[in-house]
């Protein structure tokens, strides 16, 4: 296939994107290093596989694939509950080693970020690529998991290189190559495009992203509208979407939900787990200063099948002595007696910046600003001691219960340190390996032991 | 915040303005003021009274104490330091390990205790090192004569130990943190 190039400036500005390889799975080998080389997949705890090592993925393990299948699949696979603490210990340090080497980096997700090292050649005196691959290779060494990099023009192309080879991948591609990537990548993998649109682009005739750039600009403006033209000039080259060096600030809205294994028919059960949920949504928006103008209560059935109701607030608030009451109501309305549910989720929507509470006509302001007050002191009792250390008292019916099978503790809480409680660790991993000398000893006497092969 | 960190650690203090615009090599000095005035509205620093950016996390450190016997020297403060930045070089690439197992008692490294091991750096003979010699993993002393590596115990009841098929050293201990209650 010849295609004509789409333009011949190579680097008119440097655009990274960094993806770890099957995160949690690979961070999991890091801090157990005997199972690296070993298929490994986490999620025990949700049934499902949340991550699998690129070991596990060789036997067609895939994210979301149940753990029963993957019995069938793998059977030597080794299993472990997730170890959310560990995983953002890591992502933070992740983010951290790649503000080593340039200011503006935008934490996209927990594995991936985004970074501009436009303008940095002078400063390190080497290409972008070399910077590249320098904050790679300083990524893995310190923290001993791998992870792809792509280098390009724009968000859009960095994000297709990253995938273009993994895991441990490079892929750096200059403006003058990138008709090249662009004719080896079908429409699907585009950034942005979903099942639809790559449907109605087929039926355009259209296969691959080279196809898509070189329609007309008013062509894509009038089938694909203003985001169809932000992808159409990003594939181009063009810096389009900006690289956002804040954290995460602004929410639409926030959502806790928590799959509780096994499954559960206990009203009281289910509704403390809804509670514990509207707890959790309560204190991150609390966390940004928001208040929330909607709630929406849902359980989630056995059989998958969701009901869900939502309530508009008189007053936004996000005061959890004022939202649980309410909640409980919902939870009256759509819970059936008799039939059991795996999950429970509570929605804060229309969100907005808290401001002085604009009291209601009927409402009690004494009260209301007494509940206020007791959020602030929750939050600093919780801020001290741990995340709900205080709950309201529905909660207290997640306690004592029999656990599932799979409710298997995590490494880290399994393993507390001289002076950590179960709810404040040191923010340092913890190395599982097993130092003792003695193995070694003893191998080393009268007979030698052959070398273990780990497999 | 990492710039800002080894400056401290380097030279037990934080930065000035001044110093600030040479560590970010800003143009003014008014840049290296908001950068701070911006990190300190974050969170991650603090200044004092006086406007001066102060250490976050410290620890008085009493100068030296003769064990035994009372000195003058305890009442007089030094200078503050912070025991995690006094223990971790780099707090990107440490992490912790319990200690099991006797083989390092003469290298001040006993059962239950915690090192702390700093990843990606090149180990020098006499470094302690956690390492994974022909896959079992240990902890021992990095030695090296010529070009032949060995890992030494710090325990005479153990032998040297010769890589035979190969040797990964996973990472080089930096501090031993030891807790008696």
């Amino acid at each position: 296939m010849t295609c004509e190039p789409v333009r011949i400036d190579s680097w008119p500005r440097g655009i990274l994107h960094l993806d770890g390889d099957g995160f949690f799975a690979s961070i999991e080998q890091a801090i157990h290093p005997e199972l690296k080389g070993r298929p490994v997949v986490t999620g025990i705890e949700r049934g499902i596989v949340a991550a699998a090592s690129y070991e596990a993925k060789a036997y067609g393990v895939k994210r979301g694939v149940p753990l029963s299948e993957v019995r069938k699949l793998c059977p030597q696979c080794v299993m472990l509950p997730s170890d959310y603490e560990t995983y953002s210990l890591f992502s933070k340090r992740m983010y951290a080693i790649m503000r080593d080497f340039t200011p503006e980096v935008e934490e996209y997700s927990i594995d991936e970020a985004f970074a501009d090292l436009t303008g940095f050649r002078m400063l390190y005196h080497c290409s972008y690529e070399e910077i590249a691959r320098r904050m790679k290779i300083q990524v893995e060494k310190d923290l001993g998991i791998t992870v792809s990099v792509g280098l390009s023009l724009s968000k859009s192309l960095a994000k297709l290189c990253s995938k273009f080879r993994k895991p441990s991948g490079f892929t750096a591609v200059p403006g003058h190559q990138l008709h090249i990537l662009l004719a080896r990548t079908p429409l699907e993998k585009v950034w942005g495009f979903g099942p639809n649109k790559t449907a109605y682009l087929n039926k355009l005739g259209l296969k691959t992203a080279y196809d898509y750039v070189r329609l007309s600009r008013d062509f894509v403006k009038r089938r694909l509208g203003k985001i169809g033209v932000e992808i159409w000039s990003e594939l181009q080259g063009e810096y389009v979407y900006k690289i956002d060096v804040n954290a995460k600030q602004e929410y639409q809205s926030i959502c806790k939900s928590k799959t509780f294994l096994p499954p559960s028919p206990d009203p009281d059960y289910v509704k403390a787990q809804l509670l514990r949920n509207l707890e959790s949504a309560c204190i991150k928006a609390r966390r940004y200063d928001l208040v929330a103008g909607r709630m929406t209560v849902y359980l989630k059935r056995q059989n998958f099948t969701t009901v869900g109701l939502e309530a508009v607030l008189s007053r936004p608030t996000v005061a959890t002595l004022q939202l649980a009451p309410l909640a409980r109501g919902l939870f009256e309305k759509i819970f059936e007696g008799g039939t059991e549910y795996r999950a429970t989720g509570v929605v804060l929507s229309h969100l907005e910046k808290a401001k002085p509470i604009q009291f209601g006509l009927f409402e009690n302001p004494l009260q209301a600003v007494k509940i206020e007050e007791a959020s602030k002191a929750i939050d600093a009792i919780n801020a001290h001691y741990g995340k709900h250390s205080i709950f309201v008292g529905d909660a207290l019916k997640l306690q004592g219960r029999p656990r599932g099978k799979n409710d298997i503790r995590t490494y880290r809480r399994d393993h507390l340190l001289p002076g950590e409680t179960a709810r404040r660790h040191i923010g340092l991993p913890l190395l599982a390996v097993d130092p003792d000398s003695r193995i070694i000893g003893a191998c080393a006497d009268a007979t030698p032991k052959p070398p273990r092969i780990l497999n | 915040m990492q710039k800002i960190r080894s400056f401290q650690a380097r030279w037990g203090r934080m930065p000035s303005y001044s110093e600030l615009q040479d560590l970010f090599q800003f143009a003014s000095k008014n840049a290296a003021y908001k950068l701070a005035k911006r990190l300190i509205s974050e969170g991650h620093l603090q200044a004092d009274e006086t406007g001066r950016l102060k250490s976050r996390w410290v620890l008085p450190f009493a100068g030296q104490v003769v064990a035994g016997f009372p000195s003058p020297a305890e009442e007089e403060l030094v200078d503050v330091m912070s025991l995690d930045q006094y223990l971790i070089r780099r707090p990107e690439a440490s992490f912790l390990l319990k200690v099991t197992g006797d083989s390092m008692i003469e290298g001040g490294i006993l059962p239950g205790d915690l090192v702390i091991i700093e990843r990606g750096k090149s180990p020098k003979s006499g470094d302690i090192v956690l390492a994974q010699i022909d896959r079992e993993w240990t902890l021992k002393y990095y030695k090296k004569e010529g070009k032949t590596v060995s890992l030494v115990a710090g325990n005479p009841k153990y032998p040297v130990l010769h890589p035979k098929e190969e040797l990964v050293v996973a990472g080089v201990v930096g501090a031993v943190v030891r807790r008696y209650r």
